[in-house]
């Protein structure tokens, strides 16, 4: 191979806008300065994000088997998941889930952050021991509470009959309601912690002054509260709900390891349905659809969210 | 293969650190000397000590990597998809007729039946690394499932502790005995919400009896069959007769083990390798009887693991030069001298039996073993969610009859088998 002959600039082309260009340069070189420091970012977000996206996006139009010739079936895939009654059980139940999850998450973790604001030592040390399960995984919490419940072997259920309010040798996970509550209180527990860390840095972040002003004006507690922390408290609420629903939604491991769907496939979530359709029925193009659409909804119920709870006093 | 991981390695370092590729992979081996293996990660001690043996010895390096026991098959099916699998695979032998199927493993038909040991194989292995009609691996451990029994509780309940139960009344009478000794003792225990667990051990009731779960090439399921449903019934008698501990309705795999070593239970049927977690934990004194059939008789779930080629392997004559030594006598040994139970049918009696007593019961279990045959093992039978865990719930546990869930559940199956065999 030749290397291809590169003509030199024209010497009076370049000479003309050099001034302009200097000035140019100035201005492009902080762009590029920038450039480059977003590009890891950028090369990140794109080897591990977008580049997975688009190939579950492109699989979810195929019959592709774990093993196997793959064939393009169009839509196929998203008109079996909608049919499939185990899918929208699944669904389904995500739904409630969430639903009952995150105003309970929401509201303990207010609770939590108002008896925490007074910034005493002793509120700190509670601060700190609410927080401490955050950062245990959430697996080995589920192992765990499974283990502390589990009938006859199971401390919690043994301290319960002492005191009276649970029976040692009932098996709490074979009943759907007492199952979800175990996993409701498992979860609680786990992630109650940094929603209240949250909500009380938005609490801080309100001029106290605003509060004294309204209590000078005649408000009382909860008249403050209602007219004046909640609505200041509007950009952490959205950013609290939005990761509690988004979490909720994608529960799997809570469900997988405490009860493994139980009882008679109950507790089966989309993600867990999504999970078998992918590595038990090695259907790979099906699970990718599931995990398609449940992108679509969580990205329609997040923007929804974000909508409703926008800052709307101001305008 | 592995080059090319190794240079996607490195480009993705590269790309992401914005360093010069530096990442030239641990050790700089990857010469044809070289073969690749995949193990779960429990086989850790065994298949290591196998692999210094074998390194030791040949001028071919076997080169070990552990994957997690939950996600082995899910693993090598994506890395063998993406051209990125190893040269030799240690499956479970249940799940080598679905790799087979996918045309993923190596024919390796005429090198085993060349070995001069061929005939003395296990032959349940040897049924499920057959794919129409041509061999696709080697069996390479042996795991068999029996019954353990606690001889200090059967002896506190007037049962002899030398006579376990060896009909399904005889099992009932002796659960109820161990029950009724009260004071926090079950009689039996077992995974209820676990599909592999219980194909492995409620089947061989089904088979000792003279029925099966599935016909012989695996096509057709037998789940409405009368032993199918005797033995369901068993367990729900048992269950309802109060000779079991809560837990067994939810456990899916780890609790009813606990149950059993905590030595409150009379009765559990587990595999191998439960045996020698009894031993090493030393506070239960235990008997292993085979699982009996409905009126007499015996059978097994034959599990374990086989080993396969993999079609896209660099070095396939190394891959087979390792196979062929794990299942010759030096292997052989080091199996049985780390309590796994080998597949040398002819061996057994020489190095394996003398070492315990019990070890006689295991022997005699693999070679009346079985395994249901079918590419849609995982689907059908593991998935802790699908049909055969279900059937198990609704059977023992449910409202309904076991007839009734049997036809739901054999309609299900059938569904599942004519669909992966059309």
């Amino acid at each position: 191979m030749t290397a291809p002959v590169m003509a030199p600039p024209a010497p009076g082309g370049v000479a003309l806008p050099r001034r302009r260009r200097r000035r140019a340069t100035l201005a492009r070189r902080r762009t590029r300065l920038g450039v480059l420091m977003v590009l890891p970012a950028v090369v990140m977000l794109g080897l591990f994000f977008l580049w997975p996206l688009t190939q579950t996006v492109r699989m979810s139009f195929y019959d592709w088997p774990m093993l196997g010739e793959h064939t393009w079936v169009g839509l196929q895939n998203y008109t079996d998941a909608l049919t499939d009654s185990d899918f929208l059980a699944a669904v389904g139940f995500t739904l409630r889930y969430t639903l009952i999850a995150t105003p309970l998450l929401f509201a303990v973790a207010l609770v939590l952050a108002l008896l925490v604001r007074g910034g005493t030592r002793a509120a700190r040390a509670f601060q700190t021991i609410w927080f401490i399960p955050v950062v245990i995984g959430m697996a080995a919490a589920s192992y765990l509470w499974m283990y502390l419940f589990q009938p006859d072997l199971g401390p919690a259920a043994a301290i319960g009959e002492r005191a009276g309010l649970l029976d040692a040798s009932q098996n709490y996970f074979a009943t759907f309601t007492s199952a979800l509550v175990i996993v409701l209180a498992m979860v609680t527990w786990k992630v109650v912690g940094l929603q209240m860390l949250l909500l009380s840095s938005g609490l801080q972040s309100i001029p106290v002054e605003v509060t004294e002003a309204a209590r000078i004006d005649g408000a009382g507690r909860w008249q403050a509260f209602r007219h004046i922390t909640l609505p200041l408290l509007r950009p952490t609420l959205a950013l609290v709900l939005v990761f509690s629903v988004a979490g909720s939604l994608l529960a799997f491991d809570q469900f997988f390891i405490m009860t493994a769907g139980g009882p008679s496939n109950s507790t089966i979530t989309a993600v867990f349905q999504t999970y078998r359709t992918s590595f038990i029925q090695f259907e790979l193009g099906a699970g990718a659809a599931m995990s398609v659409l449940l992108m679509v909804v969580l990205a329609a119920v997040s923007a929804l969210q974000m909508l409703l709870l926008r800052n709307t006093d101001n305008a | 293969m592995r080059r090319r991981v190794r240079r996607a390695a490195a480009l993705a370092a590269a790309v992401v650190l914005g360093a010069s590729a530096c990442a030239s992979g641990p050790g700089g081996g990857g010469d044809d000397d070289t073969v690749t293996l995949w193990v779960r990660d429990y086989q850790k001690a065994i298949m290591g000590t196998l692999a210094d043996e074998f390194n030791a010895t040949h001028d071919t390096q076997v080169e070990v990597t552990l994957v997690p026991a939950t996600s082995f098959v899910q693993k090598l099916g994506t890395a063998v998809a993406a051209y990125q699998g190893p040269d030799i695979a240690s499956l479970d032998l249940v799940f080598a007729p679905y790799f087979a199927s996918a045309g993923v493993l190596a024919d390796v038909t005429e090198r085993v039946d060349a070995l001069p040991y061929a005939d003395d194989l296990s032959p349940a292995h040897l049924d499920q690394v057959t794919y129409e009609g041509r061999t696709y691996g080697v069996p390479f451990t042996g795991d068999v499932s029996v019954m353990f029994y606690n001889k200090t509780l059967f002896a506190e309940a007037g049962l002899d502790p030398e006579v376990p139960p060896a009909t399904w009344a005889e099992v009932q009478q002796a659960a109820e005995a161990v029950a009724a000794l009260g004071d926090g003792t079950n009689g039996f225990v077992f995974s209820g919400a676990c599909g592999g667990c219980n194909i492995f051990s409620l089947t061989p009731l089904v088979w000792a009896s003279g029925g099966d779960v599935l016909n012989a090439d695996g096509t057709e399921a037998l789940l409405d069959s009368d032993e199918v449903g005797g033995a369901l019934q068993l367990y729900r008698d048992l269950y309802d007769a109060g000779t079991m501990p809560e837990l067994v309705r939810t456990d899916a795999g780890p609790n009813a083990a606990s149950a059993f070593q905590s030595g409150t239970v009379g009765m559990r049927f587990d595999g191998t390798s439960f045996m020698s977690t009894l031993v090493s934990d030393g506070s239960v004194d235990f008997g292993v009887a085979p699982i009996p059939g409905q009126d007499g008789g015996s059978a097994s779930f034959a599990g374990g693991d086989v080993l396969s080629v993999m079609t896209g392997a660099d070095n396939p004559d190394g891959a087979w030069e390792f196979l062929q030594w794990t299942t010759d006598r030096d292997a052989q040994q080091v199996l049985a001298d780390h309590a796994i139970l080998p597949i040398r049918m002819d061996l057994l009696d020489e190095i394996y039996v003398p070492q315990d007593p019990r070890f006689a019961v295991f022997a005699d279990a693999l070679s009346v073993g079985h395994v249901p045959y079918s590419i849609v093992e995982n689907e059908l039978f593991n998935d802790n969610n699908g049909v055969w865990a279900g059937l198990v719930q609704d059977a023992v546990f449910g409202p309904g009859s076991v007839a009734d869930a049997q036809a739901a559940a054999q309609e299900d199956a059938q569904a599942i088998l004519d669909k992966a065999n059309d």
